[in-house]
């Protein structure tokens, strides 16, 4: 295979993280940054996988079901992130036009998308599961084939996932319009990630410390988690790294099956390509749905703000990769919620009382990171979302700041149901009242409010108009500075109130009288949480606004 | 004296002084100024990477300039952008839209931008017959091929009926009807006592179009006037707007490639 069109990617790899050929201050934090996050999760699997190898047999046996379970789930996930970013890579690629103009066969492209593909969809899963699964070599005393055999057993999983994704999206762009396969696909992941969810949370992982139910919860586990299929190439690897674990011994056969699985593969995905990529490509310039006229709105009503939310709600709703996104936060809030119903509150050795009250306290900090994580996806991006077409608003007599001031309005809305959703329902199940439920409502609408604000502020100076869509601009650092910021505010507003609200309610529930003290120390609480809210949107919208009027 | 200043005033529509913006230590745009008067279509040439597009992008509010003034209609772009962008429309050269909009709801989201009124906003009717796209204008925006996106910019243009259009590339993507259609509108609209700033690279445009033209030269504006009066500061007295241009923008080099290519070594 020729490597000529790989030159383009190599070339940006290098640019990007060794410009001018030296080594930047920030390509070097993100290497260690990298490496920390590695070394932490090697020592907290080495801990979890101990723990239950040291719980005689039967934690063997446990420790390497999850072992199996870790590998088909690593492969499932891989193969739907493979076919989501194949549509894109094959069929939807801006590079395309000059590629596929040039005379190069159909199976040199599919060899750089293979390559190029694979790098993108399981460089994070490769180098993240090799402590883990290294942790097990550690607490197995594994003998040194393990971890060569390991790295292979990786990396064949990964090129056999990414071969079978492709040439899977291969064929099916043959039937359906790109576009509509990767919707198809993102649906079907966003299933199996909701379903895989649902089903880790209803397994109630809680119950693996309540001796009563040890027994039967490890039954169950072991019924649902048979020995992998024998045509699952992830349960190749599963099983050949297993066996050397407990016995020291090398499956000759599943070795080989994982070595030429992912060559055989990619043969059969180049072929594949060949009879039926131009079809596909052909097929990749329809627009999906943009050939049937739409019914016509109704007439035409003056008015910015209510015309910036309907193009907003428009624009979100038309595209089917932003609100499938809500099935997920739909699961996440029924998970959230179904937490507190099996919270095993009446093993508790404290007052029932003081306990649900003080869930109820941490409760509010859990909503304000869930807003901030969904405000990260959804409002951060919301000024970049307005992609290039953005000079419109810009060369129009509409100011940035009103601009910026309807987009927070668009998104207020739906955030505070959310986080009203989540408090007050969760107070019900844990039948809180009184101050604590004051102060739940309180403290998460201030936390909300915040959040959404900041997030219009940072997602305003770090607005990426190029992004190909809103998940695209999370990989970014404004992204992360957001994250890691908003949180800080949170969890200063949550820390804040702690130490007031637990002198105020342990009168409160004692049913003594409150000290003056106490109440102007929670109306102290109140106002600092309100500035500090205030000032961190204002100084945040400040600088977007500005880096926006540019 | 006051009265002279009034006058002056409500015959200029665009007034740029001094405009100077800077990427780094690279000047982009090195104090251009010039002023386009009521019913006037100003053409605004120069060659690849002068400064057009930077010095469109700062009288469309779009980029902040490092020095010098932008003064529509009497008033100043750094005071009081919202005004000046109430009476100016502005066409880029690259259709960027919503994608995910139909091409009427788009033309009802740029009306209520501007505070458009129903009446105005009854006037796309017109605009999308002239234009052939009134049995799209319900179609998603994404499926508009790059011709009909510039058709819809278009439209939304000449529906605000600004008394200032900024135009970039005006013909771009648009089939000889359409091209033909865009420059009796803009004609019209100068009829009408609008002024547009029109920036081009088609010397016929320019030649066809417009009653003075500013040549820029790496950020500096190398000639200002009539096309007679080009002619006489270039001393090409019989010569078409090519050869006035390419005197003016120092392209001598030109006279050697064109040698070149004549005698079979290209």
């Amino acid at each position: 295979m020729r490597l000529r069109l790989l030159a383009p990617f190599l070339r940006t790899m290098r640019n990007r993280f060794f410009p001018a050929g030296t080594v930047p201050l920030k390509s070097l934090g993100v290497g260690l940054f990298g490496l920390l996050i590695c070394v932490a999760l090697y020592l907290v699997s080495v801990k979890v996988v101990g723990y239950f190898h040291r719980q005689s047999e039967l934690g063997v046996i446990l420790s390497l079901k999850i072992f199996q379970m870790a590998w088909i789930i690593m492969f499932a996930m891989l193969i739907f992130s493979c076919m989501v970013s194949s549509v894109s890579t094959l069929f939807l690629s801006r590079d395309n036009e000059i590629i596929f103009a040039a005379p190069v066969s159909a199976a040199e492209i599919y060899g750089m998308r293979y390559l190029t593909t694979t790098f993108y969809t399981s460089w994070m899963m490769v180098i993240f599961s090799l402590p883990v699964f290294g942790a097990y070599g550690r607490v197995f005393q594994a003998g040194p084939w393990y971890w060569p055999l390991m790295l292979v057993c990786v990396l064949a999983t990964a090129l056999i996932a990414s071969g079978i994704g492709m040439a899977l999206t291969v064929l099916l762009v043959r039937f359906f319009p790109a576009r509509q396969t990767r919707d198809i696909i993102f649906y079907l992941s966003l299933c199996f990630g909701i379903f895989i969810y649902i089903i880790f949370r209803l397994l109630r992982p809680e119950d693996l410390v309540n001796p009563d139910k040890y027994a039967q919860f490890v039954e169950y586990l072991s019924a649902i988690s048979q020995p992998a299929g024998p045509y699952v190439p992830a349960a190749w690897s599963a099983n050949l790294l297993s066996l050397y674990l407990l016995d020291r011994e090398i499956d000759w056969l599943l070795l080989a099956l994982l070595v030429a699985g992912a060559p055989s593969l990619f043969f059969i995905g180049e072929w594949a390509m060949q009879r039926f990529f131009l079809t596909g490509f052909s097929k990749s310039q329809e627009s999906f749905g943009g050939f049937r006229p739409f019914t016509r709105p109704g007439r035409y009503r003056p008015g910015k703000a209510g015309w910036i939310f309907r193009k907003e709600s428009k624009t979100f709703l038309r595209d089917s990769a932003e609100w499938s996104q809500l099935f997920m936060i739909a699961a996440l809030v029924v998970v959230y919620l179904y937490s507190f119903k099996a919270l095993p509150v009446e093993r508790s050795p404290m007052q029932t009382e003081y306990v649900t009250n003080l869930i109820s306290f941490l409760n509010v900090g859990m909503t304000g990171f869930i807003v901030t994580s969904l405000a990260g996806r959804f409002v951060f991006p919301a000024v970049g979302a307005e992609t290039p077409a953005f000079w419109l608003i810009h060369s129009s007599p509409l100011s940035i700041n009103r601009f910026l001031l309807y987009k927070f309005l668009f998104y207020l809305a739906p955030f505070t149901l959310l986080s009203l959703l989540l408090v007050l329902t969760s107070d019900a199940l844990l039948d809180i009242s009184g101050p604590m439920w004051w102060f739940s409502v309180i403290a998460s609408l201030i936390i909300c409010w915040t959040v959404v604000g900041m997030a219009v502020g940072f997602g305003a100076f770090y607005a990426d108009f190029k992004a190909e869509n809103r998940a695209a601009a999370l990989g970014g650092m404004g992204a992360l500075l957001f994250l890691f910021s908003a949180m800080s505010v949170v969890f200063l507003i949550i820390a804040g109130g702690a130490s007031p609200m637990y002198h105020f309610m342990r009168h409160w529930i004692a049913g003594r009288e409150i000290h003056p003290g106490n109440k102007i120390a929670l109306l102290v609480w109140l106002a600092g949480s309100l500035l500090l809210g205030g000032l961190s949107v204002g100084f945040f919208w400040r600088k977007g606004s500005r880096s926006l009027s540019g | 004296m006051k009265e002279d200043l009034q006058r002056l005033t409500e015959d200029v529509a665009l007034e740029v002084a001094g405009l100077t913006k800077r990427f780094g230590s690279y000047t982009a745009v090195d104090g251009v100024s010039f002023r386009v008067g009521r019913g006037e279509i100003f053409g605004f040439l120069g060659p690849n990477g002068a400064g057009k597009t930077t010095t469109i992008k700062m009288l469309a509010g779009l980029l902040k300039p490092d020095g010098g003034t932008i003064t529509i209609r009497g008033r100043d772009m750094a005071r009081d952008p919202a005004a000046c962008k109430q009476v100016t429309a502005y066409i880029p050269d690259r259709p960027y839209l919503y994608e995910k909009l139909t091409g009427y709801e788009f033309l009802q989201f740029v009306a209520s931008l501007y505070d458009l009124s129903r009446q105005q906003f009854s006037t796309i009717e017109h605009y999308l017959q002239l234009f052939d796209l009134l049995d799209w204008q319900h179609h998603l925006i994404e499926c508009y091929s790059h011709g009909m996106r510039q058709k819809i910019i278009m439209t939304a243009a000449f529906m605000l009926d600004a008394p200032l259009i900024i135009v970039d590339e005006p013909m771009v993507g648009l089939d000889p009807k359409s091209a033909r259609i865009v420059k009796e509108l803009l004609k019209n609209h100068a009829r009408q006592g609008n002024s547009i700033f029109l920036s081009t690279h088609s010397l016929e445009i320019a030649e066809e179009l417009c009653d003075r033209i500013g040549i820029i030269v790496h950020g500096r504006l190398r000639a200002l006037g009539s096309q007679e009066s080009l002619r006489r500061e270039a001393q090409l007295e019989d010569s078409d707007l090519e050869e006035i241009f390419l005197e003016l923008t120092g392209a001598d080099e030109l006279t050697a490639i064109i040698a070149a290519l004549k005698g079979g070594r290209g």
